[in-house]
């Protein structure tokens, strides 16, 4: 076809309108699943962390936001008809080896550390990405303790929790993440004791 | 050329990785396992087989001038089809493919095929090309998954062969970059007596 | 000879140097280095260094005989030099197949790939070393400090054991030390005798810059390399330590520690992979020198000269293309 610029202009303004249709439509389709895709992401974390037994709200939608050195902790809150049962805690921690990475914490009602679920990290494979496999030496020494009875760093500085071996950046940042968990549940109006 | 022709070439002919050189960032990046790279290949063999089939069908109403654009735009809405799908069906290979799903627009090897071989033939040979070039494609991210996967983790698929960790270089970038030049020479050694 | 004509430019004058000797000269220059190893870490480092140096020589050969199918080159000492350097840069407790692994990719990789001595554009030892520091960083970087160490240094204290001088450095720093409060548990004096915990080949100071000199002296290298690497580094940490003495370690810490003698001395001026010019040396050893304080200073290793010397090692044929020796003859 000829290159006029009424040609031009006409078959790229089709060319466009076609294509931004289709993906629109895609858009309206997907758009469901993708919600769905995301909150399952979240409840499932929840659901690793949060001790077990009944739980009769929804810690996503009873979430409270507390601020702490300028970033941003979500306290998930799991009740049934007695109170509080225990908090899940989506941490995070800008001292990572590399950058941020984010922890998802589970308290039960005496504030015991139930479980840790890592949720996004960028560290390094092999290293201090095994943070975030079953039962690593970081999750053992937290799982089961109340940070409040921990000396909170790692044993080669005086502390109670088993560092990755070679991965002391990790390990530091990974207790600092926990440590901001704690923090933010005891911030709250409530105390973290109920 | 035919039919079968047209559909195998690219598999160890024209094989666009080993041989064409083609589209060598995504084959770099993902492929540090070897499910990884199987999605990648199978979402851009998808994205390259649509594209020639709908760019064969329009090349006769885009003026020359503006045929790039054109097919950029096609070969965009497909990857962007592609996107959205993998998010809402499988978030997992979306969480660990997620940034070079949008890349694939600037794939070589898309835009290559859509101006080589769709905008001069008819549908049903582009779709063949289409189909030839990413399954060529496809094993070429599978086999340099798994040697990566094979010597970094000690897996194959997943399924663990060694106890602990592999040589963890290979997994990381550098490894990427030794192990398809070796694969490079072991393939064109291997071929060269069918040329 | 496969071809009869050698074609290059002006002077063809011809040395009695030939590769064996220079790559014997080099090695009768480790020694001292390698007796300050053998006495400190025991015949773990004998071991250690003999199975390098073996497997590099059998790799080079079988890769040359049966890939290459080219005439034998283990004759001329390098596959044996490249052994040995590898060898001074892994750390003490690291297991017998990751060495043999190294020298693999040293020569298999680093070397051979390329066409064998000569056309390798970054220097194999080193390949070797960073290959197998990013495969295995936790057995690469767990250096068992030997009981004469622990106790000439740490006494009752252990909170360096295992530790490079480097590595505990740049994490008391991290940790919100100051200089002062790090400076008690380091001891040049034992540095430059070399106790202290670090790759075994990179430990006695004063060894290695015996090695140079004698170098120096047989004119197998000249001073301009290794000594633009240290200046360039004493000049950035000088400056780094002038304007925050509590927060950057001095000059003297940085050039006595980690592989900077090593590296300087004996790997940076490899002459397959360092420019032929003086003033490609020195922008060379510049960048060298910068790069590695960069490392350790900021970076995420707490050392860096491997890495530098890397870098470096790439820039090579831009300097040899740019930065050209004077013509013979001609005066500027």
């Amino acid at each position: 076809m000829k290159s006029s610029l009424k040609n031009m202009v006409l078959t790229l303004l089709i060319i466009t309108l076609v294509s931004s249709t289709a993906v629109g439509l895609v858009y309206l389709i997907t758009e469901g699943p993708i919600a769905e895709a995301k909150g399952n992401k979240t409840t499932g974390a929840l659901s690793k962390v949060l001790p077990e037994g009944d739980i009769t709200n929804d810690p996503t939608a009873d979430k409270q936001i507390v601020s702490l050195d300028d970033m941003e902790i979500i306290v998930y809150p799991a009740r049934n008809a007695d109170g509080v049962v225990g908090y899940a805690v989506e941490s995070s921690t800008k001292k990572g080896f590399s950058g941020t990475f984010k922890l998802m914490v589970g308290f039960n009602s005496d504030m015991e550390i139930v479980n840790i679920e890592v949720l996004q990290h960028a560290e390094t494979p092999g290293l201090g990405s095994k943070m975030g496999d079953p039962d690593n030496v970081l999750l053992v020494s937290f799982k089961g303790k109340s940070p409040a009875n921990m000396k909170l760093s790692v044993k080669k500085d005086g502390g109670d929790v088993d560092a990755i071996t070679a991965s002391t950046i990790t390990s530091v940042a990974y207790i600092d993440a926990v440590k901001r968990a704690y923090d933010a549940v005891l911030s709250l109006n409530d105390g973290g004791l109920k | 050329m035919g039919k079968l022709q047209t559909l195998t070439k690219g598999i160890i002919k024209e094989n666009p990785s080993f041989v064409l050189l083609l589209g060598m960032c995504p084959m770099l990046g993902t492929t540090s396992s070897a499910i990884n790279g199987l999605s990648m290949g199978i979402a851009t063999l998808f994205v390259l087989t649509l594209s020639n089939i709908a760019i064969s069908l329009i090349k006769d109403f885009i003026p020359a001038k503006v045929r790039i654009p054109s097919f950029i735009v096609v070969i965009a809405s497909f990857v962007t089809v592609v996107q959205l799908c993998m998010e809402a069906f499988v978030p997992e290979l979306y969480a660990t493919l997620g940034v070079f799903i949008p890349l694939i627009v600037v794939n070589c090897i898309i835009l290559g095929r859509a101006e080589a071989f769709a905008s001069k033939n008819n549908v049903v040979d582009s779709a063949l090309d289409g189909i030839g070039m990413g399954l060529g494609f496809t094993m070429a991210l599978v086999l340099l998954g798994t040697v990566r996967e094979a010597l970094g983790a000690g897996s194959f698929f997943g399924y663990k062969f060694i106890e602990g960790d592999g040589i963890l270089l290979f997994v990381l970038a550098p490894g990427a970059f030794i192990a398809l030049g070796y694969l490079l020479v072991i393939f064109n050694k291997l071929t060269a007596k069918f040329k | 000879m496969s071809n009869k004509f050698i074609v290059s430019p002006s002077p063809h004058v011809f040395g009695k140097d030939t590769t064996s000797k220079l790559m014997r000269d080099v090695l009768i220059a480790l020694l001292p280095a390698f007796v300050v190893t053998v006495v400190i870490y025991g015949m773990q480092a004998l071991v250690l260094t003999g199975v390098a140096v073996v497997s590099c020589v059998l790799f080079e050969y079988l890769i040359q005989k049966f890939l290459l199918k080219g005439s034998n080159t283990i004759n001329d000492y390098s596959a044996i030099l490249t052994g040995v350097l590898l060898a001074f840069n892994l750390p003490i407790g690291i297991p017998i197949w990751m060495v043999v692994l190294g020298s693999l990719v040293s020569i298999g990789i680093a070397k051979m790939s390329f066409g064998g001595l000569g056309r390798n554009p970054f220097n194999p030892a080193l390949v070797g070393r960073v290959f197998l520091l990013l495969s295995f960083p936790v057995q690469m970087t767990m250096f068992d400090a030997p009981d004469m160490v622990r106790d000439a240094l740490y006494g009752a204290t252990d909170a360096m054991s295992g530790a490079t001088p480097l590595a505990y450095v740049k994490d008391a720093l991290k940790n919100g030390c100051s200089v002062s409060e790090i400076m008690p548990n380091i001891s040049y004096q034992n540095m430059l005798l070399g106790i202290k915990s670090g790759s075994f080949g990179e430990i006695g100071a004063l060894a290695l810059i015996l090695g140079f000199v004698y170098l120096l002296v047989r004119k197998v290298i000249t001073w301009h390399i290794p000594l633009f690497i240290v200046g360039s580094m004493t000049l950035f940490t000088g400056a780094l330590w002038f304007f925050n003495p509590e927060q950057y370690m001095d000059p003297i810490f940085h050039i006595l520690t980690g592989g900077v003698l090593l590296g300087a001395i004996f790997m940076a001026t490899d002459y397959v992979t360092s420019p032929m010019s003086k003033r490609g040396m020195m922008i060379y050893g510049v960048g060298i020198g910068v790069i590695t304080i960069l490392i350790r200073v900021w970076g995420a290793y707490p050392e860096g000269i491997s890495f530098a010397i890397l870098i470096m090692n790439a820039v090579v044929p831009i300097l040899n293309k740019y930065v050209k020796p004077a013509r013979f003859g001609v005066s500027k």
